[in-house]
């Protein structure tokens, strides 16, 4: 079947849309990429909705023609903006894959040092390369859609296609971490002296990181409204230092444009 | 003794006796309808007429003006909407459905002849019959001309019934005014019907301003003995069915006799999700219909 | 009532006779805290020995057996552009429940006054209601029990038998024809007058154990008066609007349904997930709206809904005073605080 083409399937009566797609990445591991081809068991399926023009983990050559782009990775050279810039051309619709893509994800760790000439070095060691402050793809071009997550998680990515398919909006959870954690029956983390970022962090990872009992450090970015003042208190009043917060807050960038205020309402 | 417990089956024909079996099955029935007609009525609402398809369910599914039912539409979603058509039309409806999220925005896409489900009816509806032998004020914002469509089609049925009918309508701009085809039916039935807009434009001919200025000038034009004979239903959104009804009370309409419709998120309309309460109370079961006494009794409600 | 009497090791051979032929839910060990103190769960027991009798509390309620945290209202079969509509109310077989303390019991009691003895009554609640049997157990009052101010520190009904530790051996209330008849396999007998003497020397002792109270005199009344509090505003500085305290509550029975196509596109469901009126979408509508959009306002509602309409609509609050919902909320957020500084907000004016 063509792209666009809908062809004869329909959802109670309503063409389905089979937009063309194209998987990008810059600066990062790929894993989101990875997630999406990693269950053999729907991968047909979701390839039926979708018409993949270009996918480098997959395969090799690839059409330039795309409707949407899913772009992986935070953008750290010259080079990257420009290439980004092309693709936000030709794209309809642009989605970050993955917080490096939403938020620079851990890449963007290295903003942290002052000098970025010494990460540089205790990055790359004697060989630096061209390197700047790396930023989101908001930062550079219009970005339509956000999947959060690191690595994202490919049930999310299939609904996604799947509601761009049928025609249904694409929303996520507003509320924390710990409504799915609960509803895991996991022990709470602060109970086993650990600190976890899950009342502050967007749920829809079904708690991941806590049911294998590890803290949650907020890949998917902070939730609706969340309460940073009180998060503090807490880590504070469990014996966290203030250095273990802000490393979690600071891993994968999403709490970035929260740092340093308090209530967000 | 045996150790070994026995399933039971709530939903079999034996434990019906004793625990209302229809009850427990009628939780989540929903009755197999068809969208017989779908009619864009602006950019944002459009019409659609639903006929329940079992001929005997279809004779069964009666309703009363002001309530509500839910809609579903498998794997899109499932939501409240207000009837909107004559309540002596057994098992069809029309409803008037803006689009604003994920079911209402797939509806407006789907081929007439389709089949959705329907529960309900539900809710509190408006006292139409304690209103006969009285003047009745029909007053609507916006969308809320909606859920007043269907006492408008009581009133019209029931004519000889009441004494003074006014419609007031009211929108933000003329492009908005829903069932604009149908005003002239509403007079020829000795209705008095205003049409106002917020903001007029070039095209418009008809009176600019807010609601309450139609509404100021028929009621001042009354006496006491009006005042005392007049029930009043306002639909629309709160802010101005506060305005209204205090509008109402300075003329000493009595708040028990003044009726309004409120909205909240509903996942249920049966007093189960919690979702649509107000304060304490829910909307689904005791509502969406309220008299305006009740209203000024609820905490959160306005 | 019948009561009987039988000694402890009758109880193990009673569990194990139940559990050869049914499922059997009760207290276990997870865990251990940062302190080292145990945590307990009710979870699918088939050896005695896993069964906790003595434990404190279970940080989650049994709630997800009867109200499952997730759960499909319906399936939908899609062919042809059209839809054929299944419903299952997801159960087949009955559950055994050993060792529910008296709060836990209460919470279904009062869950029963909404789901099933009120206007339409829910399906799915009714047919694992009706297909459980409760073993119930007495208990230690810990620091944060205030069940008995809430009225439900006994449960007078609501069980088939329950058991109380007399020391030497247990005495038990039998309120099913079922219990009475599983019990015959075992060795028990009337209890005599001393048993009596010593069961009531029992309660007498627990009753005195309690330490944690909450006065809810004319409670509705006062969450009315104190609507507009500052109080509440100080405890919506603090909540983190995370819907724990709901989860761990074993009568919070609120939820949202969520619609969704299968990948295949064959089916579809429709599925019922408990939710919490302080999660920030609670009272959000399509548009954006929210009736409900500051942090205090969820949390004040639910103090409305549990203090003040459940009371109005069954006679009794919707809180059996277990304490779980203080003991997880991380911003330490208390019934008994967030009640005593409602009252205490009046007497300050
Ligand atoms: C008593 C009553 C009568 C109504 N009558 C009409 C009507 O006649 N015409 C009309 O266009 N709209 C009406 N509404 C509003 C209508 O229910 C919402 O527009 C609709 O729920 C949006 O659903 P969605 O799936 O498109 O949006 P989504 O944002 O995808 O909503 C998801 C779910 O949230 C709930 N929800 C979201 N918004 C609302 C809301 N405003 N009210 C109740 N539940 C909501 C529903 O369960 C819905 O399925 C009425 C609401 C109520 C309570
Ligand atoms: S472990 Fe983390 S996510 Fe889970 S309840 Fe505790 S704080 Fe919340
Ligand atoms: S628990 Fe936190 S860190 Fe782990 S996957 Fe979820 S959002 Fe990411
Ligand atoms: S009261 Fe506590 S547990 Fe409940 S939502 Fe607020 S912070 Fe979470
Ligand atoms: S509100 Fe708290 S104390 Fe009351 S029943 Fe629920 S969890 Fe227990
Ligand atoms: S108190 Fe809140 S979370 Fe609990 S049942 Fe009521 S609405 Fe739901
Ligand atoms: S809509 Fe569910 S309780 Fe009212």
């Amino acid at each position: 079947m063509e792209a666009g083409e809908t062809g004869t399937r329909t959802y109670l009566g309503v063409p389905l849309y089979r937009p063309r797609v194209a998987f990008f990445e810059f600066s990062s591991c790929e894993g989101c990429q990875l997630q999406i081809l990693n269950n053999e068991s729907t991968l047909l399926d979701f390839l039926s909705l979708v018409d993949v023009v270009n996918f480098r983990e997959a395969m090799t050559g690839g059409s330039d023609d795309y409707e949407i782009a899913f772009v992986e990775g935070s953008i750290t050279r010259d080079d990257e903006v420009k290439r980004l810039k092309k693709i936000r051309k030709k794209a309809k619709t642009l989605v970050a894959l993955g917080s490096c893509a939403c938020f620079g994800g851990v890449n963007q760790l290295k903003n942290r040092f002052k000098d970025i000439n010494k990460a540089k070095k205790e990055v790359y060691g004697r060989h630096p390369i061209d390197s700047e402050p790396v930023r989101t793809l908001e930062d550079i071009v219009k970005v339509d859609l956000k999947i959060y997550g690191c690595p994202v998680k490919k049930e999310e990515v299939e609904k996604i296609a799947l509601h761009i398919a049928i025609g249904k909006s694409i929303v996520f959870p507003k509320y924390p971490v710990c409504m799915e954690c609960k509803r895991n029956e996991n022990i709470c983390l602060f109970e086993l002296g650990e600190p976890c970022l899950g009342p502050v962090t967007r749920a829809g990872c079904d708690s991941w990181c806590p049911n294998s009992r590890a803290g949650c450090w907020g890949c998917r970015g902070p939730a609706d409204e969340p309460n940073m003042e009180q998060m503090k208190k807490i880590m504070e009043e469990y014996g966290f230092s203030e250095e273990t917060i802000m490393d979690r807050l600071e891993c994968f960038g999403g709490f970035s444009s929260l740092m340093g205020k308090g209530n967000t309402k | 003794m045996n150790p070994e417990l026995k399933f039971t089956d709530v939903a079999a024909e034996l434990y019906a006796p004793q625990k209302r079996k229809d009850d427990l099955k009628g939780f989540e029935y929903t009755y197999r309808a068809e969208i017989t007609s779908i009619y864009p009525l602006t950019e944002m609402e459009t019409l659609y007429r639903i006929q329940v398809v079992d001929p005997e369910e279809r004779r069964r599914f009666a309703f009363t003006p002001g309530q509500f039912l839910m809609l579903e539409m498998p794997g899109i979603g499932e939501a409240p909407f207000s009837i909107s058509s004559s309540p002596s039309i057994h098992g069809e409806v029309e409803l008037c459905i803006r689009k604003v999220g994920n079911l209402t925005n797939f509806l407006p896409r789907v081929k007439r002849g389709t089949h959705v489900g329907i529960r309900g009816p539900f809710g509190t509806g408006f006292p139409m019959q304690n209103m006969h032998g009285q003047n009745v004020l029909l007053i609507a914002g916006g969308l809320g001309l909606v859920p007043l469509r269907s006492p408008i089609a009581y009133v019209m049925e029931n004519r000889s019934h009441f004494r003074d009918v006014n419609i007031i309508y009211g929108t933000k701009n003329p492009s908005q005014l829903l069932f604009t085809y149908q005003y002239e039916i509403w007079r020829k039935d000795d209705i008095d019907i205003e049409i106002i807009v917020e903001k007029a434009d070039k095209s418009w001919k008809g009176p600019s301003g807010l609601i309450t200025d139609p509404l100021e000038d028929i009621l001042s034009g009354r006496d006491s003995e009006y005042y005392h004979n007049t029930y009043a239903i306002v639909c629309g959104p709160p802010v101005m069915f506060k305005f209204v009804c205090n509008m109402l009370n300075e003329f000493h309409i009595p708040m028990q006799k003044m009726f309004v419709s409120l909205e909240r998120r509903m996942h249920c309309g049966m007093g189960k999700c919690c979702r649509c309460n107000v304060g304490s109370t829910y909307t689904c079961l005791t509502g969406p219909v309220f008299d305006y006494w009740t209203v000024m009794n609820l905490k959160e409600a306005i | 009532m019948i009561f009987r009497t039988f000694e402890k090791q009758e109880l193990k051979k009673l569990f194990e006779i139940l559990a050869a032929h049914n499922r059997i839910i009760g207290p276990v060990e997870t865990g251990r805290d940062r302190d080292g103190r145990p945590v307990y769960a009710f979870a699918d027991v088939t050896d005695y020995d896993d069964v906790e009798l003595k434990y404190s509390i279970t940080k989650l309620p049994a709630k997800r057996f009867f109200l499952p945290f997730k759960e499909d209202l319906s399936t939908f079969r899609i062919e042809n552009d059209t839809w054929q509509k299944e419903i299952s109310y997801n159960v087949d077989r009955p559950l055994i429940f050993f060792g529910l303390h008296p709060c836990d019991i209460n919470a279904l009691n009062k869950l029963d006054k909404v789901l099933l003895h009120s206007v339409y009554p829910m399906p799915y609640y009714a047919a694992k209601r009706e297909n459980m049997f409760i073993v119930g157990m007495d208990c230690i009052p810990q620091p944060y029990c205030f069940c008995r101010s809430m009225g439900s520190d006994t449960a007078l009904h609501g069980f088939d038998m329950f058991i109380t530790d007399l020391g030497s051996r247990y005495f038990v209330e039998i309120l099913s024809n079922t219990a009475f008849n599983f019990l015959k396999n075992i060795k028990t007998s009337e209890p005599g007058e001393d048993d009596h003497v010593l069961y009531m020397k029992v309660v007498a002792k627990r009753n005195n154990e309690f330490t944690r109270h909450v006065d809810t005199t004319d409670l509705t009344k006062i969450l009315d008066m104190e609507f507009q509090s500052e109080v509440w505003k100080e405890w919506g500085d603090k909540c983190l609007s995370c819907g724990t305290c709901s989860s761990v509550c074993p009568t919070c029975y609120c939820y949202g349904v969520d619609e969704t196509v299968d990948i295949d596109l064959k089916g579809a469901r429709k599925t019922k997930m408990l939710h919490s009126c302080n999660l920030i979408d609670f009272a959000e509508v399509a548009g954006g709206h929210n009736f409900r959009p500051g942090r205090e306002n969820r949390l004040k509602y639910r103090y409305y809904h549990k203090h003040r309409g459940f009371v109005e609509a069954f006679e009794e609050s919707l809180c059996v005073g277990c304490g779980r919902c203080g003991e997880s909320c991380l911003a330490d957020i208390t019934v008994p605080e967030v009640i005593d500084s409602i009252r205490g907000s009046g007497r300050n004016k």
